[in-house]
């Protein structure tokens, strides 16, 4: 596969060699001096591996960093820029960036586009500038980006107020950044590992399309999940989408489901589209799995992260409580699946293994007094049968004899060495949540209601249609 | 095929006018081979005799002017005409309903159809939208897509998949694949229909806007789908 130009042009904003942060300052909680912060306290640990260059006109050194009094004066080896200082200076500073030959920006700046006329006229010259000089641009108006394996944080929220989530195989990009840095600080206390978090605010050059087609190459990217509030070229975006598709699914959250076309329409066609029914049209064409909200997202792409793909739409339940088993099976129906019909083999095994007042079949119910082996053998059996495509395990923690560290072994291990996907469904409080994070951490996607797994799995195989659909294309 | 369908919406625009009246998006549709119904337009009576003459009775007379486009609204459609002193009859009648509805309505001349049978109604139509460009849309008629919006949405170009799971992907496909011991409808001339639309349109999009084919009538397996209705809007 021809690698194209974008990976080239976009590597330097998840793994430069050496950042300029225009703008740094060592004056505490300031934007400047928060990324400052972050590039410094992530070279001291040892995960930013360039060189970090303050720019400043106005200081000399901050912590024992020399300050590069202009863009002129930075070491050549530059090939990031981050941006904080005031919009109305920001294009006479990427004229220094092009001179300087520096060819990844990050605006963090505000003030552009979204105030009006003036501020787009701002944007319009920068976008000239970064075109004419090859140079591509995130943002302005954004967080920028974070990738915990190269210690790339822009995020200007200090660490003290917001966590940062541990690496993973999971990609987020969002237009907004208050919502990136709330969900990273959620997806730091969920456990969800994030490879590369991208805020591109305005765009006024790297857009979706373009992030979409890094990704396909980005081999630490199992998954892309987007924010969208809004798309700029329609056409680009749709093309991007159905390439990656094809590779790697892609979860998309898109704001204003109730907006309707302002236009006036004088078709009945017209009046029946809505911008959010062509969305809707555009992520059903593409293969891009639409979320409801931002649980949906992160639940979906967690278990494609963690999961292995389904062959089919057939869904074994093993669960330790009667309702919840219930709840599941109607929640497998709600999403479009199929309760498997168990083999003559199965069954059998189930009955001759657990005790008398299990109930083998589907969901098998191995009851309130049970054990981690009891859940062993269902698994065993439903990772064995060929009618089973994917599997719901429902753990109730409460029940009295059930040896909570060696379920989740047992979780873990077939999870691992099964083919078919595995999640897991835990109902519970404080203590049920202590474990659910354990499960988690040893790599099972766990959901605190049956509906929830479900619809990941729903997920999963519609994703799996896709690919179908489109093989041999 | 484009150039006869491009001939028909330069006419239109060379007139000055942005829609289409019901004839002239048929040509445009039939230049691309989607199937309407066997009918002509009719300048006079005696040219409107002719021509049920050839077509058969029962026909239907639709009186075309650019200036009525609701044509029901405004009563100048009429439906299983038996014979030539019916013709006569309802040609003055639909002549005076026009001049009530709009006494400037300028007459293009009164489309004479076959009274066709009647079939499952579906909606097929196209809408443009400022950031993915022309999207094309499927559904049921009638109710189904007057109340229940149960319409869906794809992006021209689709492909064969997409009209496909476009079908199916409505509330009433049920509708289509035979609930209550019909037959099934064709579906598949309807995937040929969705696909030559949105070729069309492709073809098109500098010139068209929006559009709707309603109601299709789709007969059951086999049996084809006629357009029964058109209206095309440019830009």
């Amino acid at each position: 596969m021809e690698v194209p130009k974008i990976v080239e042009e976009l590597k330097p904003f998840f793994e430069p060699k050496a950042v300029a942060i225009i703008g740094a300052t060592n004056k505490k909680g300031k934007v400047g001096n928060v990324i400052f912060e972050n590039f410094k306290r992530n070279k001291e640990k040892g995960i930013f591996k360039g060189n970090i260059y303050p720019v400043n006109p106005k200081l000399d050194e901050i912590d024992g960093y020399k300050v590069y009094k202009s863009v002129k004066e930075l070491p050549n080896d530059t090939d990031l820029a981050v941006i904080s200082i005031p919009a109305p200076f920001v294009p006479a500073t990427m004229r220094d960036i092009a001179e300087k030959g520096i060819k990844a920006v990050i605006i963090i700046t505000g003030g552009f586009g979204e105030l009006g006329e003036e501020g787009k006229k701002l944007e319009r010259e920068i976008y000239e500038i970064a075109k004419a000089n090859g140079i591509r641009v995130i943002g302005p108006n954004c967080v920028g980006v974070y990738v915990p394996d190269t210690g790339v944080d822009t995020v200007f929220l200090p660490e003290e107020k917001m966590d940062r989530p541990k690496s993973g195989p999971i990609a987020f990009v969002s237009q907004s950044g208050a919502f990136a840095a709330a969900m990273l600080d959620w997806a730091a206390l969920a456990g969800i590992g994030i490879g590369k978090m991208v805020s591109y605010g305005n765009k006024i050059d790297v857009d979706d399309a373009d992030l979409m087609d890094y990704f396909i190459y980005d081999e630490q990217i199992k998954v892309v999940t987007f924010y969208i509030e809004g798309v700029k070229d329609g056409r680009k975006f749709i093309e991007a989408a159905k390439r990656i598709t094809k590779v790697k699914p892609v979860i998309a959250l898109k704001s204003g489901r109730t907006e309707y076309g302002a236009k006036a329409a004088s078709s009945h066609t017209g009046s029946l589209a809505g911008a959010d029914v062509i969305y809707d049209a555009v992520f059903k064409q593409t293969g891009i799995i639409r979320a409801e909200d931002f649980e949906h997202m992160f639940d979906t792409a967690k278990a494609f992260a963690k999961c292995k793909l389904p062959k089919g739409d057939r869904v074994g339940i093993v669960t330790d409580g009667g309702g919840a088993g219930v709840m599941a099976s109607d929640a497998v129906a709600k999403f479009g699946l199929k309760m498997a019909q168990l083999s003559e083999e199965t069954l059998n095994f189930l009955k001759e293994n657990l005790p008398p007042h299990a109930v083998a079949g589907n969901p098998t119910d191995v009851v309130g007094d049970t054990d981690a082996q009891r859940y062993k053998i269902a698994i065993e059996a439903f990772v064995n049968d060929p009618n089973v495509d994917a599997i719901l395990v429902i753990v109730l923690f409460q029940v009295p004899l059930l040896n909570e560290e060696e379920v989740i072994e047992i979780l873990a291990e077939y999870a691992k060495k099964s083919e078919k996907p595995i999640v897991a469904v835990a109902m519970g409080g404080r203590k049920t949540e202590h474990y659910a994070k354990l499960l988690e951490e040893k790599g099972v996607p766990v959901y605190p209601t049956p509906e929830r797994g479900v619809r990941a799995l729903a997920d999963l195989v519609r994703y799996v249609k896709y690919l179908e659909k489109v093989k041999g294309e | 095929m484009k150039e006869d369908a491009l001939k028909v919406i330069k006419d239109v625009l060379g007139k000055g006018r942005k829609e289409l009246v019901e004839y002239e998006a048929k040509q445009v549709l039939k230049a691309y081979g989607l199937p309407v119904p066997d009918e002509k337009l009719a300048k006079t009576l005696d040219e409107a005799l002719e021509y049920a003459g050839e077509i058969g009775y029962p026909v239907v007379l639709k009186l075309m002017s650019p200036q009525i486009l609701h044509k029901s609204d405004a009563r100048v459609v009429a439906l299983n005409i038996k014979n030539e002193d019916e013709l006569k009859k309802k040609w003055e009648e639909i002549h005076e309903n026009a001049k009530k509805y709009r006494p400037d309505a300028e007459i293009l001349g009164v489309l004479v159809a076959p009274m066709l049978k009647p079939g499952r109604e579906v909606i097929i139509g196209v809408t443009e939208d400022p950031q993915f460009g022309h999207a094309i849309m499927f559904g049921l008629g009638g109710i189904f897509v007057e109340i229940l919006k149960d319409v869906t949405f794809r992006i021209i170009p689709i492909e064969e998949k997409d009209a496909w799971a476009m079908i199916k992907s409505i509330k009433g496909y049920p509708i289509l694949a035979g609930a209550r011991g019909e037959p099934p409808a064709d579906m598949e001339a309807l995937v040929k229909m969705i696909l030559k639309v949105s070729e069309l349109v492709d073809d098109l999009k500098d010139y068209i806007k929006e559009m709707d084919l309603n109601p299709v009538f789709v007969y059951n397996e086999g049996e084809g789908a006629v357009v029964v209705d058109a209206r095309i809007i440019l830009k």
